[in-house]
């Protein structure tokens, strides 16, 4: 009976892994690969709208849909409650058959920190989007989903992205987490909030008619200006602020609005109370976040995208003290300026910064200023801005990570589609203009008259709405998402790889000869920042070599050899049999030997080169006897 | 099933009675015994707050706060008088709130409107003899009430926070498992075998304890000491002797076979190194312990508890050992202090300190009227600048940790400072237990070897007072890795670290407990007085169809009778703390606001007590809070929009200019009618109180 069972387990388990095998798609070979640019690229695999803004609801659910139609690229999870309770999901991408997540080199990208900066939101739905659709067509997209991981968590500040997307809202709140914080010192904690007072869905600005008031209307009706003649006879106007009630009964109206501390002051690097308080990572939404970074080692590149300004904010390594006088700075400045300028002929995108680092971390400025030269390129009008940190998320994903790591500001002007006279600026008449053409009138609340409980009749009006400024509209929202998931990608595909790429044998003396690999990383980034091996979070890259029996690798003292005499160049480091540890720079070769002895006619001499972030790789070489 | 649920009730009915005799006979009767003849640890002391808790329901509220690695809560006793005190959300009536309608506000408990005294202990797991301080000074307050007058009225008006565990895993594995933690617990892996928390110390004879193993060793850096040969003497590097070498070790074998001895336990990470203030180093680089500060969830647990219990003025951190009290700063210099805490932390708190532990006081806390002097004296003579800046050395049992002599911090990321910092407390860290001081005829040694010689008389002391018991003597082991070699020394928690318990352990209880006692005693009082109104107008014509209506004038004094002010120096301005405020408070439909607003902001409220060695130079503390302000947009957009933010341009409430501990605060409003008028102060840590206005 015992024996049955177990042998007939033993054949379901077999005729199980033959069916695996029989059934396992080849892991290599992408199923629908598109190689024209006018080709379908799989964006109707997952139908999305990219033309509006989602609620939580909304957005956690397309997250769950989506990872139910590609269960082989990507893992939902939760990684923790924000303080209303709102579960924290976080999606991880990558190739299940290439290898575990924490396996692979990934990118972090979280969005909307800020409540009210739901762009962010858009932005890292479409980067999940664009890789989960495009994965079966695109081999570009293909490579990175196999050879890295993304964890993307699309809303932080859960809470108060929620409000600021179902309730009417001014483009600047909600913007921090529901913290009770006493803004105006009365004693009491968020009493006093906006309030759509006129019920049209939009929190515009409140003002009543006063014959000392410093406002009038436009001559279009459309909007309260300043009256600059004050001799002016009309009607005037008294600006009370946004939308709202006095709802404490102090006499003033939305003086403690909800909200505690600045998430993105929150965070430990740099953090001070003024700005930061009540203490570091303080809130639920952003400790989880920064505890699930913390925890994921690799973790080699942030994004942190929030509105407005298209900047690309990096940030930039500690900074050397300056030596120099205030003179000698000057000249300085001089100097890199037309430098730039003179690169900016012949590309204008080109980007140099003038930043002197401390010791020791020229390699994470060098690959920094790399990647933002290509940013700038990609995103096109974004400028590249360095940033260090006031408990900024950013700050502490390098600073305390060790990971490169960018903070995105979205949109900006509209510039590009309603400056008429090429100044590169917006006049108040060409935003008109641009809402009534561009966005057919919607986008703008006229003045009008309405009753306050508190204030009696007033007018209301004369702004934008929301998603007219910070955030873009609707229509927009594709365009930037689809520049700044490239930029992404960009990064992702420059994570560092490591690769042999030759080896070299050269005859020592009699039996013994030189065995030499060249280990090359062909990425922007090195195999671990400056800052993470400041830390010691990063382990270093190791070399190793083993070979056959009939081979001896002598321990040779450590250091380097020359093995051309003629060339001063090509120095090479000594690898032992205890192997060799390094690091390799952006785009970097390092030459490795090992001296061995060989007993008979021929074997074979492998070397193995196992690199935290740039993978492992193993070269086997054949020796034969030359004398 | 019925027959054990008769017993339960039978015993319960037992209990009652019991309680109720205790409570008919004396009502000063301590309802829970306790005594100080051992260590409580994690579980009874826990078992002692509950009973506390269902003992005295109406001055107390047991709250959790957090949960350590392992899951164990912390806990805080409140004691205050659950049916006095008052906040200001229950006298402001909010109305038309927003339709989100977002429930993120909790409502204010009454004891948060008194001034608050922080206890904690046993932040570092090892350091226990603080929980029993805190248990002591519990049991005093609850027996004491209604019995103690002084008691009464502090338990009527101000609110104890006690915490006498904020470290249950470090303080469980130290008492309960018998193995001396420090740091908290983790989950980890320490040493990277994908097991966690398996090598931690063993009991390798079963004896209960584990203490030491002893072996001879000719590397070993200790020998048999030639008085008391059960004690073992480090010797000092490279020193020569003749004698025979050992090794001592903590009793621990290798249980996970990799070599090592106790290479994964459960020792996580120093609580007191994991606070926000001066965490990291001046290069940006981890100073302090744990990821980031406040990484650990006990850390956490009291940052979070601080932010929303804002009364808290004063806080003792209580750690072990050497007999004194460190006041901030450790982690900088002595000018990051406000000259007026200092006087108060020293000329007044100090002093008081030195006097119930015995130790002579600084000649010029006793004439501050001299300081000056002192400071010119000092000039020449002191090697400290800091001791210049003062006026003063300080003495041995006050003191800060900052090593003012080098000029070099002392640690990062410690508690005391970031109370004291960050949220602008006085507060400080007694290290409790000095043999020499709280062992009644213990011998005092000075010279060569004191503590080798204070060693052999505490063994001398614990074979005469304990019978030896505390003290384990070596027996011979084979240790499964080491070989031959015995077993023995001081169970652990009785070693030196921790106040003997009995009359060693009640004479540091009893001097703190005094001390803090007398700390309780300087927080404010805020008191409301002379309310005074007078009609100036009565009509029954009024404009606007408001019918009838009378022009009042409400007068009324403010006084704190405390003798500290109601917020440090470093106090008011601190982000998160605010100034006094006083509301009048009516039917917002029935009343207009002719002259001041309806919360009027009164700055500090100053305290009685002259603060000794201080003279006011600057302009009023209260002014400095305009310095606050809120950081959320750092980032202009480019183009930005035209609505300006609703900050701008809002009226502001009136801000009285008075100083010292009195106010005059004066309304004149149009009342319609007649409808129920009230004065609140509220002052985040000199309490809130109100008073009803009757219109003469």
């Amino acid at each position: 009976m015992n024996i049955n069972k177990s042998l007939k387990n033993i054949l379901i388990i077999t005729l199980a892994a033959l069916l695996m095998t029989a059934f396992m798609p080849p892991v290599f070979a992408q199923k629908k690969l598109q190689k024209s640019p006018g080709g379908y690229h799989g964006e109707l695999d997952f139908p999305l709208s990219w033309s509006r803004y989602y609620s939580y609801a909304e957005w956690t659910k397309i997250m769950q849909d989506i990872q139910k139609k590609y269960p082989h690229l990507a893992d939902i999870a939760s990684i923790g409650k924000s303080r209303m309770g709102r579960k924290q999901y976080l999606i991880t991408i990558t190739a299940k058959s290439t290898g575990k997540d924490t396996d692979k080199p990934a990118m972090w990208v979280d969005g909307a920190v800020h409540g009210n900066e739901v762009n962010g939101i858009s932005c890292s739905l479409y980067l999940m989007w664009y890789l989960l659709t495009r994965y079966d067509y695109d081999t570009y997209v293909y490579n990175l989903v196999n050879d890295c991981t993304f964890y993307i968590l699309p809303g932080l500040n859960v809470d108060a992205n929620e409000s600021y997307v179902v309730y009417p809202n001014t483009p600047h709140n909600p913007r921090e987490p529901f913290r009770p914080e006493d803004n105006d010192g009365d004693g009491l904690y968020d009493e006093d909030r906006t309030e759509d007072v006129d019920g049209d869905g939009e929190l515009s600005t409140m003002y009543s008619e006063d014959p000392k008031g410093e406002y009038k209307l436009s001559a279009d009706k459309r909007q309260f200006v300043r009256i600059e003649d004050k001799r002016e006879k009309c009607q005037r106007f008294r600006r009370i602020g946004s939308e709202g009630y006095d709802n404490d009964g102090d006499g003033m109206i939305n003086e403690d609005d909800i909200g505690g501390p600045d998430p993105n002051r929150n965070y430990p690097s740099g953090w001070n109370l003024q700005a930061g308080n009540p203490y570091p990572m303080s809130e639920p939404c952003t400790r989880n976040a920064f505890e699930f970074m913390l925890k994921h080692k690799n973790i080699f590149a942030g994004f942190h995208f929030h509105n407005t300004g298209r900047l690309i904010m990096f940030v930039s390594p500690p900074r050397k003290d300056s030596q120099q006088s205030a003179f000698e700075q000057y000249q300085a400045q001089e100097r890199f300026e037309q430098y730039l300028e003179e690169k900016r002929q012949d590309n204008k995108y080109a980007q140099a910064f003038d930043i002197q680092v401390r010791s020791g971390y020229e390699e994470d400025m060098n690959a920094q200023a790399k990647i933002v030269n290509m940013g700038a390129r990609i995103l096109k009008n974004y400028r590249p801005t360095p940033t260090g940190g006031s408990g900024q998320a950013q700050a502490s994903t390098y600073d305390m990570l060790g990971a490169y790591a960018y903070l995105i500001e979205l949109w900006g002007s509209p510039a590009f589609a309603a400056d008429e006279n090429d100044d590169g600026r917006v006049s108040d008449e060409e935003l008109l203009k641009w809402i009534d053409i561009e966005l057919t009138g919607e986008g703008w609340v006229r003045p009008h008259k309405c009753k306050h409980p508190d204030l009696g009749e007033i007018w209301i009006g004369g702004t934008r709405k929301k998603h007219m400024s910070r955030t873009p509209p609707a229509q927009y929202i594709k365009m930037e998402a689809e520049k700044n998931a490239r930029f992404v990608m960009y990064c992702a595909s420059q994570f560092p790889k490591v690769e042999i790429e030759e080896i070299t044998i050269t005859p020592a003396t009699d039996e013994l000869y030189w065995v030499e690999a060249a280990v090359k990383n062909d990425r922007v980034y090195p195999t671990a920042s400056d800052r993470a091996l400041k830390l010691k979070r990063a382990v270093k890259d190791k070399i190793t070599v083993s070979s056959s029996k009939n081979i001896t690798i002598i321990n040779a003292p450590k250091g380097q050899v020359r093995t051309e005499p003629t060339n001063s160049q090509a120095i090479i480091e000594i690898v032992t049999g205890k192997g060799a540890e390094f690091r390799l720079n952006g785009q970097q070769t390092l030459r490795f030997c090992a001296l061995v002895k060989l007993n008979g006619s021929s074997g074979w001499v492998e070397f193995k080169v196992k690199s935290q972030h740039g993978g492992m790789i193993q070269k086997r070489v054949e020796i034969k006897a030359t004398h | 099933m019925k027959h054990k649920s008769t017993q339960h009730f039978k015993l319960v009915l037992a209990l009652l009675i019991c309680l109720v005799l205790i409570s008919a006979t004396d009502s000063t009767a301590q309802k829970v015994p306790i005594s100080f003849n051992d260590y409580h640890g994690y579980t009874s002391t826990v078992k002692y707050i509950k009973q506390i808790t269902q003992a005295y329901p109406n001055i107390t509220k047991l709250l959790e706060i957090g949960k350590s690695n392992m899951g164990r809560p912390l806990y805080v006793l409140v004691i205050s008088n659950m049916e006095t005190g008052t906040t200001i959300d229950s006298y402001v009536k909010l109305r038309n709130m927003r339709r989100e309608g977002v429930k993120n506000v909790t409502p204010m408990q009454t004891y948060q409107g008194k001034p608050g005294h922080w206890i904690c202990a046993s932040t570092h797991g090892n350091e226990f003899t603080g929980t029993e301080v805190c248990l002591y000074t519990i049991d005093k307050l609850v027996s004491g009430y209604n019995s103690d007058s002084e008691i009464t009225r502090l338990i009527d008006n101000k609110t104890f926070y006690i915490c006498p565990v904020v470290n249950p895993d470090g303080l469980y594995n130290s008492i309960e498992r018998g193995i001396p933690q420090r740091y908290n617990s983790m989950k980890q892996d320490n040493d990277g075998d994908g097991k966690i928390n398996e090598d931690g110390g063993d009991d390798l004879n079963r004896d209960g304890h584990i203490t030491q193993f002893r072996y001879k060793d000719p590397k070993g850096r200790y020998v048999i000491d030639e008085t008391d040969p059960r004690l073992m003497v480090r010797l000092g590097k490279d020193k020569e002797t003749k004698k025979q070498r050992y090794s001592v070790v903590g009793e621990d074998k290798d249980n996970d076979g990799d070599g090592k001895r106790g290479e994964d336990s459960e020792r996580g990470i120093d609580l007191n190194r994991n606070f926000p203030e001066g965490w990291f180093k001046d290069d940006g680089m981890a100073g302090g312990s744990g990821d980031y500060p406040t990484s650990s969830p006990e850390a956490q647990a009291i940052a979070e508890f601080f932010t929303n219990h804002r009364n808290i003025l004063m806080a003792q951190f209580y750690h072990t050992s050497g007999g004194f009290t460190f006041r901030p700063m450790g982690t900088a210099p002595h000018p990051k202090l406000h000259p007026k805490d200092v006087a108060v932390f020293d000329l007044i708190m100090g002093k008081k300190y030195l006097e119930i532990i015995g130790e002579e006081v600084p000649e010029a806390w006793e004439k501050p009227e001299l300081l000056d002097k002192f400071k010119e004296e000092l000039q020449k003579t002191s090697k400290n600048k800091y001791a210049a800046m003062r006026g003063y050395e300080l003495p041995r049992g006050w003191r800060v940790s900052y090593d003012e002599i080098r000029d070099r911090r002392y640690s990062y990321g410690m508690a005391t400072d970031w109370a004291y910092m960050q949220y602008g407390i006085y507060s400080i860290t007694t290290e409790l237990w000095n043999p020499s001081r709280n062992i009644k005829d213990f011998p005092q040694f000075e010279g060569k070897d004191v503590r080798l010689k204070q060693m052999r008389a505490l063994l001398k002391y614990q074979d005469e007072k304990y019978g030896g018991k505390l003290f384990l003597p070596w027996e011979k082991y084979k240790h499964p890795e080491l070989g031959e070699g015995e077993i023995g020394g001081w169970i652990p928690k009785y070693y030196s670290n921790n106040a003997l318990p009995g009359e060693p352990l009640l004479d540091v209880c009893e001097k703190h407990w005094q001390f803090e006692l007398f700390r309780a005693g300087l927080m404010p009082e805020i008191e409301i007085s002379d309310v005074k109104t007078h009609v100036l107008y009565t009509t029954n014509k009024a404009g606007n169809s408001k019918g009838k209506y009378k022009i009042i004038e409400i007068t009324a004094k403010i006084e704190n009778k405390g003798k500290l002010a109601t917020h440090l120096a470093r106090g008011a301005q601190l982000a998160g703390n605010r100034e006094d405020v006083v509301w009048l408070i009516g039917d917002r439909d029935k009343l207009t606001f002719l002259q001041g607003t309806p919360f009027q902001k009164l700055g500090v409220l100053e305290g009685v007590q002259k603060i000794p060695g201080y003279v006011e130079k600057s302009k009023p503390i209260s002014q400095e809070s305009q310095s606050r302000q809120r950081w959320s947009r750092y980032y202009r957009p480019q183009y930005y929009p035209r609505e300006s933010s609703p900050q701008q341009q809002r009226p502001e409430p009136q801000t009285l200019k008075q100083t010292g501990p009195k106010r005059t605060v004066k309304w004149l409003v149009a009342m319609e009618g007649s409808t129920p008028l009230k004065i609140v102060v509220t002052s985040q840590k000199g309490g809130t109180k109100a008073k009803n206005v009757i219109i003469q």
